[in-house]
């Protein structure tokens, strides 16, 4: 009896000393990776202007998708941590004066604003310091060599590049039957001209027609009602721009035609995504966009549904910054760890079909910007947005 | 037969008289104080862009269309008055370059405060977006905004000659204009003369926000600064010293860039702004007192 309660003793406090061993181990493993400097993504957004409404909801969702990767455990041990600076309208001085402040704080990584015009003193004060910088949505091809020549080779983005956006346009114009097309281009900026034109080759491709092509200029220019009473003139089976809400031109485009009673198909790229620049009269019906994903809460995906909830975002360009933040962590993984830029860069270019939370996307040494994302299709009736489907590009037309 | 030939059609034409008319009326107000105060109020922009925001706000509260006019004509006339009495009057005894640097300050505050309080994104005003429908006169579609806002213009100026012509204060508006001194030591009430003039300015202002959120119903904080922009140099085509003649020159820009707006091709529309502006230039070149003004008139009446 007396041996049988030693050998019980012994066992209970070996026991005891296994768990705390084991509790001890999992607490210094904790304060490992707690202890390993974390890493510093620099992110110099505008809070203010006319992108913030595309930069505030990619930051805050980021933030999210930054939180959750931290909870398990970080990347490779170190734990990921934003630092904000608000470029105030993008002024080229601020927005240089922030990525400096930025790269002060020993930033690893600096993600800029979603125009690459505006983000350009960003880019450069990162690159020139071999600092890998991202935009979670710029859409040309700019952001990279083309723009920025050898030390571009540091910059990416994770919006989707123009050419492939306008190319799944063209496949989804012509797979509704949409057999003519009128152009308005705005020519605002480059990525609203990229898609047009991206649409344009790739709708011939598919054995298209143009039947009009107008220009037009949004932020204060006010000829877009001139590119309406020609568009108007003229027959299509579909009419195709590419410009935002907040630029101002989109409800005089869309408006003018309606009022003139014309219902035919407005088809936009994710620049006219959101529900804040719909008029209630004429209510906005047949108008159609593709984006990165739905911020109404039916995408196809529940884990976007429940970003977009806790976001509260306008368009669903929102799901850029968690999806930059997916790729970074995968480059991190595949640099074993290193955060320099070259090698960061190195990997990145290699991306292909890399699982991100807004579907697979890909780079490579001369698109910097993603290309083969699944885009969802959404459509206005009667200012109501409801997804109708997804397309992907099947080939990157060179324009 | 001939505006095919210019590749335009009635619409094109209606749309830039139309253009041209709210530009006529911003000239109004913008060359009614300059001939008052001696001040180029570069803020005046901000002024519609505050009567624009003030129909979003309504319609964002759904109040009745009627109740979002009231509140843009009233938010306007405060602002203007406001502007007069805070900045204005105690600058009124700096040099016009310092009261113009006054309102370029004006000018951006109000922008950033609109882009503060209601964001970047824009709010929209479709108050009186029915006027966008067309109408069909002898087989021709106009749409309804271009005939009403032809028509507010007329009227609107044609009241102004009324009571410049016909009222006493009207009389004293243009006394004080002649020379403010003068008019001062002949009994001419400078502060009742100065009010009566900014508040006829907002009343255009508000009236070209109304008009101006029918065909653009998205107003941002930069809302019609480029129209501004325009109609001030048309002012000065026209002629700054005189108030028919820097009209004339508010209608003939904004005709202008309607009608070449709708005459060059679309990629062309984007250099409109340089044309008009080049165009400008060379008749101040060429006629350095403006456009529509006569010889030995140049200095006179400003009213």
């Amino acid at each position: 009896m007396r041996v049988r309660g030693r050998w019980a003793f012994v066992t209970a406090a070996l026991l005891a000393l296994v768990l705390i061993g084991s509790a001890l181990a999992t607490t210094a493993g904790h304060r490992a990776a707690h202890a390993k400097a974390p890493i510093i993504i620099g992110w110099a957004f505008d809070g203010t202007g006319n992108m913030a409404p595309f930069d505030g909801p990619a930051l805050a969702a980021a933030k999210l998708r930054v939180n959750q990767v931290n909870a398990k455990g970080g990347v490779n041990g170190r734990m990921l941590e934003i630092r904000t600076c608000d470029t105030q309208s993008n002024n080229a001085a601020t927005a240089k004066a922030c990525a400096l402040r930025l790269l002060g704080q020993k930033a690893d990584v600096l993600f800029t604003t979603c125009d690459v015009d505006l983000a350009a003193p960003v880019v450069r004060a990162a690159i020139d310091r071999g600092v890998l910088a991202i935009a979670p949505c710029i859409g040309t091809d700019q952001m990279g060599p083309k723009r920025f020549g050898t030390k571009g080779r540091l910059a990416f983005s994770f919006g989707n590049v123009a050419q492939d956006e306008g190319s799944a346009m063209a496949q989804y114009a012509w797979s509704r039957g949409w057999k003519t097309a009128g152009l308005a281009t705005d020519t605002v900026i480059v990525y609203f001209k990229n898609v047009v034109q991206a649409f344009e080759a790739r709708f011939k491709q598919l054995g298209g027609k143009i039947v009009a092509s107008e220009t037009y200029q949004s932020l204060g220019g006010n000829n877009v009602q001139n590119a309406v009473s020609r568009l108007n003139a003229v027959k299509a089976g579909v009419y195709v721009t590419a410009t935002a809400g907040a630029f101002g031109a989109l409800s005089t485009f869309v408006t003018g035609l309606r009022t003139l009673g014309n219902n035919t198909p407005i088809l936009n790229s994710w620049a006219g995504d959101g529900t804040y620049w719909l008029p209630s009269n004429p209510k906005v019906t047949n108008y159609w966009f593709v984006t990165f994903a739905s911020c109404f809460g039916d995408d196809p995906s529940p884990a976007i549904n429940a970003l977009a909830s806790q976001v509260k975002a306008g368009t669903g360009g929102f799901i850029t910054g968690p999806s930059a933040i997916d790729g970074l962590v995968t480059a991190i993984k595949r640099a074993h760890g290193s955060t320099k830029g070259a090698a960061l860069s190195k990997v990145m270019e290699h991306f292909k079909k890399v699982p991100t939370i807004s579907g697979n996307i890909s780079f490579s040494a001369k698109l910097h910007t993603v290309f083969g994302r699944r885009y969802r299709v959404i459509r206005i009736q009667d200012n109501v947005p409801k997804v109708v489907g997804t397309i992907v590009a099947k080939v990157v037309p060179k324009i | 037969m001939t505006l095919a030939f210019l590749g335009m059609n009635w619409q094109t034409l209606a749309d830039a008289v139309s253009l041209g008319a709210i530009y006529a009326l911003m000239a109004v107000g913008i060359g009614l104080v300059f001939g008052v105060l001696r001040l180029v109020n570069f803020a005046y922009g901000q002024l519609v862009m505050a009567g624009a925001y003030a129909l979003a706000f309504a319609y964002d509260h759904g109040w009745p269309v009627s109740v979002g006019i009231l509140l843009c004509f009233a938010v306007v006339l405060t602002l203007s008055l406001l502007l007069d009495r805070i900045v204005f009057r105690p600058l009124r005894a700096h040099s016009p370059a310092v009261m113009l640097v006054a309102t370029f300050a004006i000018a951006f505050l109000l922008q950033s405060i609109a882009l503060l309080w209601f964001g970047p994104l824009g709010k929209i005003s479709a108050s009186l977006a029915a006027l966008n429908q067309p109408v069909t006169i002898s087989g021709v579609d106009i749409r309804k905004i271009a005939i009403v806002a032809t028509a507010l213009a007329a009227a609107c100026l044609l009241a102004l000659v009324l009571l410049l012509g016909r009222t006493r204060v009207g009389l004293h508006m243009r006394a004080a204009a002649m020379d403010f001194r003068t008019a001062e030591l002949l009994g001419v009430r400078a502060g009742r003369v100065i009010t009566a003039a900014v508040l006829v300015s907002g009343v255009l202002a508000a009236i070209v926000a109304v008009m101006l959120t029918v065909q653009t119903p998205l107003v941002t904080p930069d809302f019609a600064l480029r129209d501004t922009i325009l109609v001030l140099a048309g002012v000065v085509l026209g002629g700054m010293n005189r108030l028919v003649p820097a009209t004339l020159g508010g209608f003939a820009i904004g005709f202008a860039s309607g009608l070449l707006g709708g005459a060059l091709p679309t990629n062309w529309s984007q250099y409109l702004p340089s044309f008009l502006f080049a165009a400008v230039i060379l008749v101040l070149l060429v006629r350095p007192g403006g456009l529509f003004t006569r010889e030995g008139q140049r200095a006179a009446e400003r009213v």
